[in-house]
């Protein structure tokens, strides 16, 4: 009998984690207590930046993502709205630029093609960059893709291979009997299974918690703008350099409670989507006025043509953060058949396709190409303080 | 009838509704992640009310989930003016 592997959270981690393993000899089941990208899939931002990673396992594994990426429209056979651009991080000042060339060349010793360029010839890409910006880093390795479409695509081509999906199917525990997880409890009823993979970002703690399991991933909140359709104005990714550097040079997050940085990207559809903030606030959805006024603020700064653009709309999407900013990805230890792919931050958007390779590679094969240690939960057991 | 124009801003018509409801859109925020319906310009204000009552009529739902979450602006406004 073939393997049954049931995949829990329809996200762009879990429909990608779904799609890699129903290309190996294995049933699949995908369920959601929802929809596909009703989570934070849904709620975000498109960059596939590898810039902005910090040198070290996820900058590697970004890399390795962004590769997946550049064919994915053509094995989906689905348009995902993929631009292989580049990106920009703005510096402002002497001081900015001291701190990101330091940071642009751990970047090009870790083999990415990062660049620092002068304001003219950040200019030359996006002619509508304020006059006032002095520099930026360029790197034609980031990209951008539409999350929505790539869940759908995944969630799309795994049920062409067979996998059986259930939406608006909410699982409430985890059935475990002599240390194996054997299946869920879900409102549609139980589903059995030879593994588990929990793929419910900001969500899993609550499924982890009915095993006594903990892991310290908890939500960010974040805020985007969207303004109405534009003509091309934003030829690549945009990142502003203040949050970085104060990201690079460790200040304290009281500086900066709403962690209000610029980031600015345009759709295919021309909507401009400018984010944003990075706030602990549980599970509070609503928008604050004065982030949404710092936020344009920052964006005018940089493309003075948007001050008469309107804004239509705003949304918040919740980031599943870990203290130590990787992903958890991997076996779930003390309980066998039970594997864990969340808490991707930021990043969720980027390192979705290597994280449905790895974990299709680890459930079936038991093995995996990338080192997985770095992203094991069990780093968090020894001292769990947050 | 797949003809007939719900969402204006965004140019979607009943078929592409329909056939996101087959996909298995449940609720008025599936739909519009599947089809960009309610995404442009007015935000929904017309076909909200209209792909409530679509989805009512398809799947006989009486809970279907309200509208999108109302999120500011109430209105379009110019950045400049925030
Ligand atoms: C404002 C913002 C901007 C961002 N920008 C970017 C970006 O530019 N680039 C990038 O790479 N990343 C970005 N991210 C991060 C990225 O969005 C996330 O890392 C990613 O979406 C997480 O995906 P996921 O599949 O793990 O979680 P989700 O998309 O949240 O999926 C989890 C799913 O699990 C389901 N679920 C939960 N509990 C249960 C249960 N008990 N039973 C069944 N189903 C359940 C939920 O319904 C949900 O659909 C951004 C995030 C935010 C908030």
């Amino acid at each position: 009998m073939k393997q049954k592997v049931i995949v829990i959270g329809a996200g762009i981690i879990g429909t990608s984690v779904a799609y890699y393993l129903s290309k190996k000899d294995v049933n699949v089941v995908l369920i959601d207590a929802k929809d596909i990208a009703a989570g934070t899939s849904g709620a975000c931002d498109k960059a596939i930046m590898l810039q902005s990673k910090k040198s070290g396992p996820t900058l590697a594994m970004a890399m390795k993502s962004a590769e997946l990426y550049k064919n994915l429209e053509e094995e989906l056979g689905e348009d995902l709205e993929y631009e292989n651009g580049g990106g920009m991080i703005l510096i402002n000042n002497e001081e900015e630029l001291k701190v990101l060339y330091e940071h642009v060349q751990k970047q090009r010793e870790a083999g990415l093609k990062v660049t620092i360029i002068t304001g003219d010839e950040a200019r030359k890409i996006n002619p509508n960059l304020s006059p006032k910006i002095l520099a930026a880093t360029w790197c034609e390795q980031d990209a951008e893709v539409n999350p929505l479409k790539t869940a759908f695509a995944y969630a799309k081509a795994a049920s062409k291979a067979n996998m059986t999906m259930h939406l608006n199917c909410k699982v409430t525990n985890l059935i475990e009997v002599n240390g194996r997880v054997i299946g869920v409890n879900t409102t549609q009823g139980e589903i059995y299974g030879d593994c588990v993979v929990l793929c419910c970002g900001v969500w899993v703690t609550s499924l982890l918690s009915s095993l006594h399991l903990e892991v310290p991933i908890m939500p960010r909140k974040g805020v985007i703008l969207v303004t109405e359709k534009l003509p091309k104005i934003i030829n690549c990714n945009i990142l502003g350099g203040s949050y970085i550097v104060s990201k690079l040079q460790k200040e304290p997050p009281e500086k900066n409670p709403l962690g209000i940085g610029l980031s600015m990207g345009q759709t295919k559809s021309g909507n401009l989507l400018i984010g944003g903030s990075r706030e602990f606030a549980g599970f509070d959805s609503s928008v604050n006025s004065f982030i949404l006024t710092e936020i344009a603020k920052k964006a005018i700064a940089a493309f003075p043509c948007l001050q008469h653009v309107n804004l239509i709309r705003s949304f918040v999407g919740f980031r599943p953060f870990t203290p130590d900013n990787l992903p958890v990805i991997g076996e779930v230890p003390t309980v066998s058949g039970l594997y864990i792919a969340a808490g991707h931050e930021g990043d969720g958007v980027a390192l979705a396709p290597i994280t449905g390779q790895m974990i299709a590679e680890i459930v079936t094969d038991q093995t995996t190409e990338m080192d997985l240690t770095p992203f094991h939960m069990s780093r968090f057991f020894e001292s769990f303080t947050y | 009838m797949d003809d007939l124009l719900i969402c204006r801003c965004e140019g979607v018509c009943m078929g592409l509704i329909l056939k996101a409801i087959d996909e298995g859109s449940t609720s008025v925020q599936g739909v519009k992640k599947r089809t960009r319906a309610g995404m442009g310009y007015c935000q929904g204000r017309t076909c909200q009310p209209i792909l409530r009552d679509i989805l009512q009529k398809s799947i006989g739902q009486n809970e279907i989930e309200q509208t999108q979450k109302a999120q500011a602006p109430v209105r379009p406004i110019p950045l400049g003016k925030l």
